[in-house]
């Protein structure tokens, strides 16, 4: 070992300084003449012959120092920097030919780059948090109503904490939005609502302070609160001696127990203004901990080593039946799920981002085509010279060798063209707003997707190399160093690899355009969804009231009535209401009911609708009609009768053939105000989940008998979106100056942002494919333009003996439409596979949808007849004196 | 297969030259050369250039080392020596010489006499 690494020493030295080395043998070689010759003359040879007598016996001086040169140097390396220099000056003798290629494959390498950066970001990269594959969500789901996936109410989490054998370590959280008040303008901050063990859960430590303490967790424990550090230093200054003095949240006074590192981030990861408190402490939350019924609690458990994810369900399973068995009224119909953690994370994110990964990898398989085909078409063309080097000794490896530096050059080169592109590109997806996708900050152009990209940009230049060079090294010598300027004769076996490339890109365009053109009809599907409300000129901006101060129901009450009043008096502002939730904008609040009279429900059903609670002014404001019966009114209030109005949807489905008008319904919710509520009015359907969901029954009650504390304040006016803002900043602070009011928006900007997924992929996944049918028209274009220009000689005899321009003509288009309509034959297959995989990013269209299919062949064959016909009018034109000259 | 015959005669030339350094002493290229000859009474005719590849591979190795001199006739001549290690390695091949060549006659005699 130590050998070879002084052999390989010595030789990087000689390779450094190669004259002294070159010379050195050079005195030595001639030193042992003399002294040969020396000898031959004492033996009586005559002094020429005896020179060349020791010539002869030490053997040719050329060879033996290029032996000793090979040996002493690094003749590897040598070749290479050697093949290097000449590939850049090919290259630059060929500048048109290099920016081509060097574009196209920058263009592919900074497109995948980019969507790797992100894939990478939002999927591959480990959670920031202690062996975070050990992490699991465990959920609840009912599958006979299809609830996929829901939280768990407290009193079954502190079951599954106390009977765990699985775990660890497992905790539960929320979120929720608290108001900081006392320091400068009143903030909202976000809050994670959490159960002590999640800091020891995720192994993190805080970096001042402690983290909570178990008995803190507990109902009646003093209020504690940890900040993180960015909320510390932006709205504390860094203040050393915050630990344990107290902030002011929702008007309650917090005791700093800690702060945790900026990078910590739990439950949401890309927040980064967080603070965290115990669930009890929760002016929400904290009240439901004695409830057993309602799923909103989500929660992380550590896997214990050495338990399979099999085992942990099985114990799961238990829990779940034993649950449902000893409180069947909360937990009849559920059972318990785990995932991990990251998959949550990500969601439904990922079928997106590999379908945007894979499609740009099908772009750099066509950018790599399409340069294989340059390659080939120049190759045929370098047939002169790589034959005369061949002539002069040039092993078939090393010719191999040189064409490989070329396109490795090349390859690296458009590696570096598409690096600054990915920089770009992943600057660009930054500052999309709309781009929503979980873990966006962490996107970025980092060491590993930098080596992605040069891994990438080596593969695809022997990819695109490989076979141009080993046909380049094969070709006959003979023929062509006889055949002039290698231009007439292409031989059948190239011009095969030169069809089957193209129409290969042809084939990989199809898949492309196929998955492009069905997103495209989705989102305009999605777009022109009526979501049932009309939200033109209607602005929402929300009001939180803190909870210790406003304590009671009728202080909401009181609230929300006097803000509306005050606000319906400013001009233009008539049309004003209040709400909780806003479909789309917010989430739903999905509630099992009941209707008195009704037989019980089988076993493991429920009936559920969707709740809103709004004032009377609501459904005038959003636009939505009135099927039936009545809206509210301002009588609907504490000391009314209750009243609800439902949705069409909820008619139809639990009132069939009868009028649910006077018929009554019985909800748990408000939990302050049970009780059974008449039907007085039918309302449109809304889609309130998301744009691409069907309506779900719904049922709104008055805010008055149901209020929140605070909500959604809804304006419908003309004036613009400021002077709405700060009118309602100003009505809020009349009433309390300690009120931030807060997420103020126009509603079509949130329906719109709903769909900015969607939009994004659609349109990454157009342009991808765009991108794809311009490189395929130019592969075909090159093909039938290269095999034209062969043929000229051909077509000019052909000429000459009387063929008709328009025969030639329909030649060369016969020539095209074969290529096109084989790669189409290929591609529609592949691309039905591919479209499947895609399914459920699908809306109001089949994954085989014809027209589209249909559309995407026509387009193709459209765009490989334009392509071809260029050069088929070159071909038309053909001058058979000049071509018969041309040799 | 032809590489491996190379390499064992690439190896035997090593050998010579290691063993010529080990009795003589530091000698140049042309020394060399010429002692090799003489011993195998001239039996073995090599193309002297030879040897040059055989002294740029063992100096790799560390075996011998090379520095400039005077040659007896006044020149400026490379003059070769071994080094320790370069010993070492002698007594080994020459052991593993000895072996086979003493297998090979025991081979070659039990052949005579099936």
């Amino acid at each position: 070992m130590l050998a070879w690494i002084r052999a390989v020493a010595s030789r990087v030295r000689v390779w450094l300084s190669p004259g002294r080395a070159d010379s050195e043998f050079a005195q030595e070689l001639e030193e042992h003449l003399t002294m040969l010759t020396e000898e031959n003359v004492k033996r009586g040879m005559g002094t020429e012959e005896a020179a060349r007598a020791a010539r002869i016996r030490l053997g040719g001086v050329t060879q033996l120092s290029e032996t000793n040169r090979e040996m002493q140097g690094l003749p590897v390396l040598e070749t290479f920097l050697q093949d290097t220099r000449y590939a850049l000056r090919m290259l630059r003798e060929n500048p048109g030919f290099t920016a081509v290629v060097v574009l196209t494959l920058g263009l592919g390498i900074g497109a995948n780059t980019a969507i790797f950066s992100v894939v990478y970001a939002v999927l591959l990269k480990p959670l920031p948090y202690a062996e975070p594959q050990q992490l699991f969500n465990v959920f609840e789901i009912q599958p006979e109503e299809g609830v996929k996936g829901t939280g768990w109410s407290y009193a079954n989490f502190a079951e599954l904490r106390a009977s765990n054998q699985i775990f660890s370590e497992i905790a539960g959280n929320q979120q929720h939005q608290l108001t900081l008040t006392g320091r400068g303008e009143p903030t909202v901050v976000n809050t994670a609502v959490v159960t002590p063990e999640v800091f020891s859960l995720l192994g993190e430590k805080p970096i001042a302070g402690r983290t909570f303490l178990p008995e803190e967790g507990k109902p009646g424990a003093p209020a504690v609160v940890i900040l993180g550090e960015k909320l510390w230093r932006s709205s504390f200054g860094a203040d050393g001696n915050i630990i344990g003095s107290t902030i002011a949240l929702d008007k309650r006074a917090c005791t700093v127990v800690g702060i945790m590192p900026a990078g910590f981030r739990f439950p949401a990861i890309s927040e980064d203004e967080q603070i965290w408190i115990p669930l009890a402490q929760d002016p929400l939350f904290g009240s439901w901990m004695d409830r057993r019924s309602g799923h909103w609690l989500r929660v992380t458990g550590r896997l214990k080593p050495g338990i399979s994810m099999a085992q942990a369900q099985g114990e799961l399973d238990a829990l779940g039946a034993r649950l449902a068995k000893e409180f069947p009224a909360e937990n009849r119909g559920w059972a318990i799920r785990m995932v991990p953690l990251q998959e949550m994370m990500v969601g439904d994110v990922r079928v997106a981002l590999l379908a945007l990964l894979g499609s740009v990898g099908l772009v750099l398989l066509i950018a790599c085509a399409n340069i294989a085909n340059l390659l080939l078409a120049r190759a045929t063309s370098r047939a002169r010279e790589i034959a005369v080097r061949t002539a002069l000794g040039a092993g078939r490896g090393r010719i191999v060798r040189q064409l490989l530096s070329e396109t490795t050059v090349l390859g690296l080169l458009g590696g570096l063209v598409g690096i600054a592109l990915a920089y770009w590109g992943v600057q660009a997806l930054g500052s999309l707003p709309t781009a929503s996708v979980p873990r966006a900050s962490e996107i970025r152009v980092d060491r590993l997707v930098l080596g992605f990209a040069l891994v990438l940009s080596v593969l695809a230049s022997c990819g695109f190399g490989l076979a141009p060079a080993l046909f380049a090294a094969n070709s006959d010598l003979q023929s062509s160093l006889r055949e002039g300027g290698g231009r007439s004769g292409e031989s059948a076996r190239r011009r095969r690899a030169r069809n089957f490339l193209a129409g290969g890109e042809i084939a990989l365009a199809v898949v492309l355009l196929v998955a492009a053109g069905l997103l495209l009809r989705s989102f305009a599907n999605l777009m022109a969804v009526h979501p049932g409300f009309e939200v033109k000129h209607v602005v929402k901006a929300s009001v939180s009231l803190p909870r210790f101060q406003y304590s009671t129901p009728q202080r909401w009450i009181a609230f929300s009535d006097e803000l509306l009043a005050r606000i319906q008096t400013q001009p233009g502002m008539r049309d004003s209401a209040m709400a909780v939730p806003l479909p789309i904008a917010d989430g739903f609040i999905n509630l099992a009911f009941d209707i008195p009279g009704n037989p019980p429900l089988s076993a493991g059903t429920s009936r559920t609708a969707d709740f809103v609670s709004a004032s009377p002014d609501y459904f005038r404001v959003m636009g939505i009609p009135l099927l039936a019966g009545r809206f509210f009114n301002a009588h609907d209030n504490l000391a009314a009768p209750r009243v609800t109005v439902i949705s069409q949807t909820m008619a139809q489905m639990y009132f069939p053939n009868q009028d649910p008008l006077g018929k009554r319904l019985k909800f748990g919710f408000p939990f302050e105000n049970v009780g059974e509520r008449e039907i007085v009015g039918i309302a449109g359907d809304v889609r309130d989940v998301a744009l691409g969901e069907d309506s779900k029954p719904m049922m709104y009650v008055p805010f008055d008998q149901a209020p929140f504390w605070g909500g959604n304040v809804v304006v419908k006016s003309t004036l613009s979106l400021s002077s709405i803002a700060s009118a309602i900043r100003n009505e809020v602070r009349r009433i309390d100056k300690d009120l931030p009011v807060t997420d103020i928006a126009a509603m079509p900007g949130l329906v719109d942002a709903s769909v900015a997924q969607a939009r994004f992929r659609t349109f990454l996944l157009a342009l991808f494919a765009g991108l794809a049918l311009v490189l395929a028209a130019t592969g075909i274009f090159g093909v039938i333009s290269y095999s034209v220009s062969c043929r000229t000689n051909e077509i000019g005899i052909r000429v000459a003996l009387g063929a008709s321009s328009g025969s030639i003509l329909g030649g060369v288009f016969r020539e095209t439409l074969m290529l096109a309509l084989a790669g189409v034959a290929i591609g529609l297959p592949c691309a039905l596979a591919a479209s499947h995989l895609i399914g459920h990013l699908l809306f109001g269209v089949s994954a085989y949808d014809p027209a589209t299919l249909g559309a995407v062949a026509l387009s193709l064959a459209a765009v490989a007849a334009i392509a071809g016909y260029v050069p088929a009018r070159r071909a038309m034109r053909v001058d058979p004196m000049l071509a018969l000259r041309h040799e | 297969m032809g590489g491996s015959r190379a390499e064992i005669l690439q190896g035997t030339l090593d050998l010579m030259v290691l063993k010529t350094l080990a009795g003589m002493g530091p000698l140049h290229g042309y020394g060399i050369a010429r002692r090799i000859e003489q011993i195998s009474d001239e039996a073995l005719q090599i193309n002297q250039g030879t040897i040059y590849a055989s002294l740029v591979r063992l100096m790799q190795k560390g075996w011998i080392t090379g520095a400039w001199g005077t040659s007896e006739n006044n020149r400026k001549a490379k003059f070769y020596s071994i080094t320790k290690s370069g010993r070492k390695r002698l007594q080994a091949e020459a052991e593993n010489w000895e072996r086979i060549a003493a297998v090979v006659g025991r081979v070659l005699r039990a052949a005579e006499r099936g």
